[in-house]
C-alpha cells in the first residue's frame, strides 16, 4: 500500500474481522460476472484508487476489484444492536438516521415461537436503482468492491432514492436535508479487514466477503428470506442462511399493515395483508398534511399547465370548432402565459420540497438514468417555449393590440407576417412535445417496484385525467375572463366533456388500481387499499363520491346551457380541485414501500408518529427528529 | 453500465485521528470486557475499540460498550456539589470543601443523637475496587456505622449466600473458557444475549466450533430459549422443585459420580432423602415440565462428559435465590462437575465490579472475604488500618434491602447513597418513596444530576464516570482487570476515590488511619491483605502493567505466580478442596415452599421483569445515548396477543397494570414470547415497574423477588395514558 494509511490496523486483527477468500465461480448467481473489470471488458483500469478523503492510496486487497457481499445468517441474529451501534460509532451517525437497521418478524404460538431479526443495511446492487434514480448524480458504482457509494455533497436532498431503495438503505437526513448511507467501510476493505457492523456481530450471524462466497460452516446462499423485498428488483449483493424451519405466518411488530405467508407453492414467502389496525373508517384529515405536501402542488399544478396547453391543441388537431377557435383567439397568449406561471409554481414548491433547494439546478445531471431529472427537463422544455410561443403569439393577440393602439398609437401586429404562423407552429409544437415527455417520466417517476400502490397504470391515469379536468377548468376560467359569459357558453359544453373524459379516465383508474391492491393481493399494495379504507375510510368515500359528482356535473354542464350550465360549471371547479387535492395527498400518504421490517420503537412508523404528537421525542432521544 | 464514470464522487468516511490508545475495561457489566479509548490531539476520546488480544472479548463488546465513549460529556452530568436544608428547597451549588464539611457534620449529628448505626451507605457494583476498598475503611474505620451495604444485594447476594453455604466461599469457580470444554451447558433464569452479549458470543464460537446441548431454562421465550436445544419454560419461582426433580432422576437412575461425592462432600444422606419427595411424576405438576422432560433432562446432564450451569437473575432475584444456587452447586457436585475445564457451577454476575465489591468493599464484613464475625479477621484488619478492633461490630449489620425499611422504622435518620438509584431501582416504589421523605440528611453521589433519587436528596456530590478515573474491576470469571485514566473528569466532578479520601479527612480516626492518594498504592494495600492461610482471593502477584499486560488476570495469582510468569487461575477447587472447615463442599438440601404471589383472579397475570440488551440499570446512563436509547426509548409491556383479545387490548395501546402495590402504565407489545397468563416489563425505567412488584425477601441473602409477583390489566384512557407516560420521563 502506498501513502497514509486508509484505515488505523492493529497487528493482532482477530480473524473473524479479516476478509475471507473468493469464490470459486466466475459469475454470481443472476449470472453476471464477479469480476467487476471483466465485467466491463477490461475497460477500466484495475489499480484506481478510491481516493477516500483524498487519499491516493491504492488497497492491497486482491480481491478489490470484485462484487462484494453481505451474508446474513437470519438462525444466528440475536437482535443485540451491535451492528447498528458499531456502524453509528465509525460513520457517526446521529441517533436519528442509522446505515444499518435491524428489524424482525415472528410466528408461532408459545412456547412454540420463532422470532427472526433481520439486519440490513446498504446491497450494494448489481442494479442500482438508487443510481439509476438519483437526479443529481450523487451516486457511484465503483469497480472497487462493487461499491455503491453516495456523495452527501453532491444530493440536494429530493429523497427520490429513499423511494426507489427497497430496503431503506438510503438516509434522508430532515436536519441537514441530505442524504447518506452505507459505505461499505471501504476504508476498512482497503486493508483486509471486513466493515465494522460485520467484525461487531456479537451472534455470527452477519459476515462479509465477495459475493457468492459461502462462509465457513455455512451451507447455504439464499437471495431472500421471509421479510425481505423481492431480490428481482435490483439484484442485491447479499446472501442468506436460513435454516431453522419458521412458522407458516410471520409478522411484524411494527404498525405496517403487513404480514409474510408461506406461499402454496413452496417458493418462499409472501407479502400479504395483516388487517391489524381494525376495520374502523376515520378521516384523519390532518394526516393528509404531509411532507410530500409540494409534491401535491407540484404534480397538480404542472398537470394542469400541460393539459392546459394541449386541450386547445388536441382540439384544433382533431378539429373541434370550440377549441379550434380558442388557439387562434387572443385565448392562446393567456394560456401559454398561465400555462408557464402554473409550472413555475409548481417547480417552486417541487424546490421546496429539496433538502438543499439552492442546489435545484443539479437536477438535470442524471439525464442519462433518472426520470426525475427528465421530468425536470421536460417541463423546463415546456415552459420555455409556452413563453416562447407566448412572445410570438403577441402580433395576433387583438386585445393587446388594440389597447396598445389607443395608448401608443402602434401594436405588436406590425410585426405579423407570413413567417409567423410556421413560427407558432414549431415553438408550440416544441412546447407540447416537452410537456408530454415531462409528463410521462412524471409518471415514471412513480412507476417504482418498490412501491407497489404507485406501480400502477392508474399512476398514469390519474395524472392525465387531472390534466384534462384541471387544464379544462382553467381553460374555460380563462375564456369566460376574455371573451364573456355568454360567448363562452360553447367553449364550456365542450370543456365539460374533456372533464367528463378526464374523470372518467381518472376512475376507470381507481377501479383497476382497487382491483390489484384488492386485500389477497401478495405485496404492500394491499395493505395501502387497507389503510385507504380504513384510517382515511370516510376521506375515501368523500373522494369517491366527489369523483362521481364530477362525473355527474360534467355531463350535465356539456347537455345543459344558459344559467343551469354557468352553476354546473361553478361547482365543477370546486368540486374538480377538492377531489384532486384529496387524491393526490391520499395517493402520497398511502404508499407503503417494501422496505424490511422495523423493530417496535425503531423504524416503526407508527411509534414514530405517537412520539410526535405527544412531544416525547422531545424529552427523550428516541432518535426522531 | 454504471460503472467507470469518468469522473467519480469523492469518498467521505469520517476518520478517526488518535494520537493514544488507553487500555480500560467496560464500566457497564460483568462480562469485563477490555477496551480500548482512542484519544484525539486535543486530550477527548475520538473513538474506542474492543480490545483484541483480551481473552474476555477478543476485540467484540456490545451496543453498550461500543458507544460507552459518549458517556463523557453526555447530557445531565452533575456539574458542580449542591447543597440544601431540606428537599423541597432548591440546591444551592456550593464548593467541595463546604458540601464536605456540612454532611460530614451532619452525619456525625445524626449518629450523636441516635447512634453510629443511624446512618447507613448503601453503595453499588459500579465503582472501582480501590474505590470500593476505600469506602469500606471509611465506613468500617472511620464513619463506624453497621448499616453498609451495596445494591450488590438486588442482584448478586444469593448467588454469594449460596457460593458460601455449598463452597464455604464466595467466588465462581469456573471461567468462560469452560464452554470450549463443557459437553451439556444448562443456563438458569439466564438470557446472555440480551444480558451479557460478548458472552453469548462466546458460547456460540464454541458451539460453532464443536456442537453440545444446550438447555435454557426461562419462562419467556428469549432468543435463548429459542436456539436452545431444549427450552424448559418453567413455572415461575419453581427452579428448586425442577433441580431436586432432576436430583430425584439421578439419584434414581444411579447417575451419580459416587466417588466424588464420597471424597469431597457432606450432607449426601439429608439431600438423597429430601428430593425422594420430588419424584418428576409429582414435581411436574409444581414447575409446569412434564416428567418424560425433566427425566431426559436430568439424563442429558448427569451422562455428559463434563456438564455446566450458569445463571443469572432468574435464580437470584427469588424468594428461593440462595437455596437455588445451592440445589444448581449440588447438581454440579454430585455430577462430578467442579473445578473440571467445562464442568462447573458458574454464576453470571451482574454488574462490572459486583465481584469487587464483594471482595473488597467491607459491605458483607471486612475486606478479602473477612468476617466481621471472626475476632481474627478484626483484629488483622484493625491493625492494618490502625484502628481499635473494638471499633468494628462483632456482626454484620443490615443488607440494602433491611435498610430500607429500617428506615421507615424510624432507626436509620440518614443515608449516603452512591452510585445507586433506589427510587427506581427497588421494589414497590410507592414504599421507598416514602421512606426517602422520612430522611434527615440523604447524600446522593452520582455521575448524573438528574438521577431520579437526587429529588430527595440534601447533598450532591458529582462524580467522574469510568475512565475519568483509574483502577480496577474484576469480572464474573475473578479476571482482575484495568482502567488507565483517560481524561479529566466532567466539570468540578470527582473521582469517587478522591470523595471518599476527602470525606476520610472530616473524621477523628482517620489522623491515626492512612488514605492514600492513588489507587496503586491503595492496590498494593489490597494485595497484601490478599495473602494468607489457603485464601482463594489472592492478587499478591498482580501490579497494574502486569494486569495490563496480561489483559486482565485471573485470582488466585500469587506472588509465586508472578515470579514463575505464570498465568492466573481459570478455575477454583480443582484439587476438590473446599474453603468450609473441614474442605469438603456442602450438599445443602432445599424444600420449596411456594411463599410467592401467584395469579389469581383478581391478578390474574404473573408480571416478570428483566433486563433489554440496550439499557443498563435505571438508564441513567444508557437513556442518555440517543444510539442507545432509541430502540427502547419508553417503557413497554410484552404480552400475548390471545390474552390481550380478551381483554380487548390492541398492539401498541397504552394499559393499566395493577398490583397489590399500586399501578403502572405501559404500552403494550403483543408477542408470543410471552404465555397468556404472563407480562414481562423490562425494569429500567422510572415510574414503572417497581410500582408493581412485591419484592420479597430471600431468607439468607436478603435479595428480593423481582420476577414473581400478580398484576390485573385494565384499558385507560389513551390520551390520558401518553400524557402521563410522558410526565414520567425525564431521560
Amino acid at each position: 500500500m502506498s501513502g497514509v494509511q486508509l484505515w488505523d490496523t492493529r497487528q493482532t486483527e482477530p480473524d473473524y474481522a479479516k476478509l475471507g477468500p473468493a469464490p470459486e465461480c466466475a459469475s454470481n448467481v443472476y449470472g453476471q460476472a464477479i469480476d467487476l473489470i471483466e465485467l466491463l471488458d477490461n475497460t477500466v483500469p484495475r489499480e484506481q484508487s478510491l481516493y477516500i478523503n483524498d487519499n491516493p492510496a491504492v488497497g492491497e486487497n486482491p480481491d478489490r476489484n470484485k462484487q462484494h457481499a453481505f451474508y446474513f445468517t437470519a438462525d444466528n441474529c440475536i437482535g443485540c444492536h451491535a451492528c447498528e451501534s458499531a456502524c453509528a460509532e465509525k460513520n457517526e451517525t446521529p441517533s436519528h438516521l442509522a446505515f444499518r437497521s435491524v428489524g424482525y418478524v415472528e410466528g408461532g404460538s408459545y412456547p412454540d415461537f420463532q422470532r427472526m431479526n433481520i439486519s440490513m443495511a446498504c446491497n450494494h446492487c448489481d442494479d442500482p436503482v438508487c443510481l439509476k434514480g438519483c437526479p443529481t448524480n450523487a451516486y457511484t458504482k465503483h469497480t472497487e468492491y462493487g461499491a455503491v457509494l453516495q456523495d452527501p455533497d453532491t444530493c440536494f436532498g429530493c429523497g427520490y432514492c429513499t423511494w426507489v431503495c427497497p430496503y431503506n438503505a438510503p438516509q434522508l437526513d430532515p436536519v441537514k436535508g441530505q442524504v447518506s448511507k452505507c459505505n461499505m467501510c471501504v476504508d476498512r476493505l482497503e486493508v483486509g479487514l471486513k466493515p465494522a457492523c460485520v467484525s461487531a456481530c456479537v451472534g455470527n450471524a452477519l459476515d462479509f466477503g465477495v459475493v457468492e462466497a459461502v462462509p465457513e460452516n455455512r451451507s447455504q446462499a439464499k437471495t431472500a428470506i421471509p421479510g425481505f423485498p423481492d431480490p428481482s428488483i435490483s439484484q442485491p449483493n447479499i446472501r442468506f442462511q436460513q435454516r431453522s424451519e419458521l412458522p407458516d405466518e410471520m409478522t411484524r411488530t411494527d404498525t405496517a399493515p403487513i404480514k409474510y405467508r408461506r406461499s402454496a407453492e413452496g417458493d418462499g414467502y409472501h407479502a400479504v395483508l395483516d388487517p391489524k389496525l381494525g376495520k374502523e373508517r376515520s378521516w384523519n384529515l390532518g394526516k393528509l398534511y404531509s411532507h410530500e405536501n409540494p409534491l401535491v402542488l407540484f404534480t397538480l399544478l404542472t398537470q394542469a399547465a400541460i393539459g392546459l396547453v394541449f386541450i386547445p391543441a388536441l382540439g384544433a388537431i382533431l378539429g373541434v370548432d370550440a377549441l379550434h377557435s380558442v388557439l387562434t383567439g387572443d385565448v392562446l397568449t393567456f394560456v401559454l402565459i398561465t400555462a408557464f406561471l402554473l409550472s413555475a409554481g409548481g417547480l417552486l414548491m417541487s424546490t421546496v420540497h429539496l433538502g438543499k433547494p439552492m442546489r435545484f439546478y443539479r437536477g438535470f445531471n442524471n439525464l442519462r438514468y433518472s426520470p426525475v431529472s427528465r421530468e425536470g427537463f421536460g417541463v423546463a422544455i415546456f415552459m420555455a417555449f409556452a413563453v416562447i410561443t407566448a412572445l410570438a403569439s403577441l402580433p395576433r393577440n387583438d386585445l393587446l393590440n388594440s389597447a396598445l393602439e389607443g395608448v401608443a398609437g402602434t401594436s405588436f401586429a406590425v410585426l405579423d407576417g407570413s413567417w409567423l404562423t410556421p413560427l407558432l407552429f414549431t415553438t408550440l409544437t416544441l412546447a407540447l412535445l416537452g410537456g408530454a415527455g415531462g409528463l410521462f417520466y412524471m409518471i415514471k417517476c412513480y412507476l417504482i417496484p418498490a412501491r407497489p400502490f404507485w406501480n400502477h397504470w392508474q399512476t398514469a391515469s390519474a395524472f392525465v385525467g387531472n390534466g384534462l379536468s384541471l387544464g379544462s377548468l382553467i381553460l374555460g376560467a380563462i375564456v369566460i375572463l376574455l371573451v364573456g359569459v355568454t360567448e363562452s357558453m360553447p367553449v364550456l359544453q365542450t370543456l365539460a366533456i374533456v372533464v367528463a373524459i378526464g374523470t372518467a379516465l381518472e376512475a376507470i383508474g381507481l377501479i383497476a388500481h382497487r382491483h390489484a391492491n384488492r386485500a389477497d393481493a401478495q405485496h404492500e399494495g394491499a395493505a395501502s387499499q387497507y389503510v385507504q379504507v380504513t384510517e382515511f375510510g370516510k376521506t375515501y368515500v368523500l373522494r369517491n363520491v366527489l369523483m362521481l359528482l364530477n362525473l355527474s356535473l360534467a355531463i350535465f354542464a356539456s347537455l345543459g346551457s344558459g344559467d343551469l350550465l354557468l352553476v354546473a360549471w361553478a361547482l365543477l371547479n370546486v368540486s374538480i380541485v377538492c377531489a384532486a387535492l384529496l387524491g393526490r395527498a391520499l395517493f402520497y400518504v398511502l404508499v407503503i414501500p417494501t422496505t424490511m421490517p422495523g423493530a417496535f420503537f425503531w423504524r416503526n412508523k407508527g411509534f414514530a408518529d405517537h412520539a410526535r404528537e405527544i412531544g416525547l421525542q422531545k424529552v427523550v432521544d428516541a432518535g426522531l427528529v | 453500465m454504471f460503472f467507470g464514470r469518468s469522473k467519480r464522487n469523492p469518498v467521505r468516511i469520517p476518520t478517526k485521528p488518535v494520537v493514544e490508545w488507553k487500555y480500560s475495561t467496560c464500566n457497564y457489566c460483568s462480562t469485563g470486557c477490555a477496551i480500548e479509548l482512542g484519544i484525539g490531539s486535543d486530550g477527548k476520546v475520538v473513538t474506542s475499540r474492543g480490545h483484541a488480544e483480551a481473552d474476555v472479548n477478543r476485540g467484540k463488546l456490545c451496543i453498550k460498550g461500543i458507544l460507552e465513549q459518549e458517556l463523557f460529556e453526555s447530557p445531565g452530568r452533575g456539574i458542580e456539589p449542591l447543597l440544601r436544608d431540606t428537599n423541597d428547597r432548591p440546591f444551592t451549588a456550593v464548593s467541595w470543601d463546604q458540601a464536605l464539611d456540612t454532611s460530614a457534620s451532619k452525619i456525625k449529628s445524626i449518629q450523636e443523637k441516635y447512634g453510629r448505626d443511624s446512618f447507613a451507605v448503601v453503595s453499588t457494583g459500579q465503582l472501582l475496587t480501590e474505590e470500593f476498598y476505600t469506602l469500606g475503611k471509611l465506613v468500617r474505620g472511620c464513619i463506624g456505622t453497621n448499616n453498609y451495604d451495596g445494591n450488590t444485594t438486588l442482584c448478586m447476594a444469593s448467588a454469594v449466600s449460596g457460593y458460601k453455604r455449598s463452597f464455604g466461599s464466595d467466588g465462581p469457580p469456573g471461567c468462560y473458557e469452560d464452554f470450549e470444554h463443557t459437553e451439556c451447558l444448562m443456563a438458569w433464569g439466564s438470557n446472555l444475549p440480551e444480558q451479557h452479549p460478548v458472552l453469548y458470543w462466546r458460547l456460540k464460537e464454541a458451539r460453532e466450533k464443536r456442537h453440545f446441548p444446550m438447555i435454557v431454562v426461562d419462562p419467556r421465550v428469549t432468543m435463548f430459549a429459542q436456539w436452545a436445544d431444549i427450552h424448559l419454560p418453567i413455572t415461575p419461582g419453581t427452579d428448586t422443585v425442577l433441580m431436586n426433580a432432576m436430583l430425584y432422576v439421578i439419584f434414581d437412575e444411579g447417575l451419580e459420580d459416587a466417588e466424588y461425592i464420597a471424597n469431597h462432600t457432606n450432607g449426601i444422606e439429608q439431600l438423597r432423602e429430601t428430593v425422594k419427595g420430588y419424584d418428576p411424576k409429582v414435581a411436574q405438576r409444581q414447575c409446569g415440565i412434564d416428567e418424560d422432560t425433566i427425566r431426559n433432562v436430568a439424563r442429558l446432564y448427569a451422562k455428559a462428559g463434563v456438564s455446566m450451569s450458569i445463571w443469572t437473575m432468574g435464580i437470584n432475584q427469588s424468594t428461593h435465590g440462595s437455596d437455588g444456587v445451592c440445589n444448581i452447586n449440588n447438581l454440579s457436585l454430585v455430577t462430578g462437575n467442579i473445578g473440571k475445564p467445562g464442568g462447573t457451577s458458574l454464576s453470571i454476575t451482574g454488574q462490572c465490579n459486583a465481584m469487587g465489591t464483594r471482595e473488597w468493599s467491607s459491605c458483607s464484613g471486612l475486606p478479602g472475604y473477612r468476617l466481621l464475625e471472626n475476632a481474627d479477621h478484626r483484629q488483622e484488619i484493625a491493625e492494618a488500618w490502625n484502628v481499635d478492633a473494638d471499633f468494628f461490630p462483632p456482626k454484620v449489620g443490615l443488607k440494602q434491602t433491611d435498610i430500607f425499611p429500617a428506615i421507615e422504622t424510624g432507626q436509620i435518620k440518614g443515608l449516603w447513597l452512591v452510585a445507586t438509584n433506589p427510587l427506581t431501582s427497588m421494589a414497590n416504589q410507592g414504599r421507598i418513596r416514602k421512606m426517602m421523605e422520612k430522611l434527615d440528611y440523604l447524600i446522593v453521589q452520582d455521575v448524573y444530576q438528574d438521577v431520579e433519587t437526587v429529588e430527595y436528596a440534601h447533598a450532591y456530590f458529582p462524580a467522574a464516570v469510568w475512565a475519568e478515573k483509574q483502577g480496577c474491576h474484576t469480572n464474573s470469571e475473578r479476571r482482575v482487570n484495568l482502567t488507565r485514566n483517560a481524561l479529566a473528569p466532567f466539570a468540578k466532578s470527582k473521582p469517587d476515590f478522591w470523595v471518599f479520601n476527602q470525606m476520610a479527612k472530616r473524621f477523628d480516626n482517620a489522623a491515626n488511619m492512612n488514605f492514600p492518594e492513588d489507587t496503586e498504592t491503595v492496590f498494593d494495600e489490597m494485595k497484601q491483605l490478599s495473602v494468607g492461610q489457603g485464601r482463594t482471593l489472592d492478587i499478591s502477584g498482580m501490579t497494574y502493567d502486569r494486569i495490563e499486560q496480561a489483559r486482565g488476570l485471573q485470582w488466585p495469582f500469587t506472588q509465586a505466580n508472578a515470579k514463575n510468569q505464570q498465568a492466573g487461575s481459570p478455575r477454583l477447587y480443582v484439587d476438590g478442596k473446599f474453603q468450609t472447615a473441614d474442605g469438603r463442599a456442602n450438599l445443602i438440601s432445599v424444600n420449596f415452599v411456594n411463599n410467592n404471589e401467584v395469579p389469581d383472579t383478581e391478578y390474574p397475570f404473573w408480571m416478570n421483569s428483566g433486563r433489554v440488551v440496550e439499557h443498563f440499570h435505571t438508564r441513567t446512563r444508557t437513556g442518555k445515548i440517543g444510539n442507545i436509547n432509541k430502540f427502547s426509548p419508553t417503557p413497554y409491556m410484552e404480552l400475548n396477543p390471545d390474552a390481550a383479545v380478551e381483554l380487548g387490548i390492541n398492539h401498541g395501546d397504552y394499559v393499566r397494570a395493577i398490583s397489590r402495590r399500586g399501578d403502572a402504565v405501559v404500552m403494550v407489545q403483543l408477542t408470543q414470547r410471552v404465555p397468556p397468563n404472563m407480562v414481562f416489563i423490562p425494569f429500567h425505567y422510572h415510574d414503572c415497574v417497581n410500582r408493581l412488584t412485591l419484592g420479597l425477601l430471600d431468607p439468607y441473602s436478603r435479595q428480593p423477588a423481582f420476577k414473581q409477583c400478580t398484576v390485573r390489566l385494565e384499558k385507560v384512557s389513551q390520551t390520558l395514558a401518553a400524557q402521563l407516560n410522558l410526565q414520567r420521563r425525564a431521560f
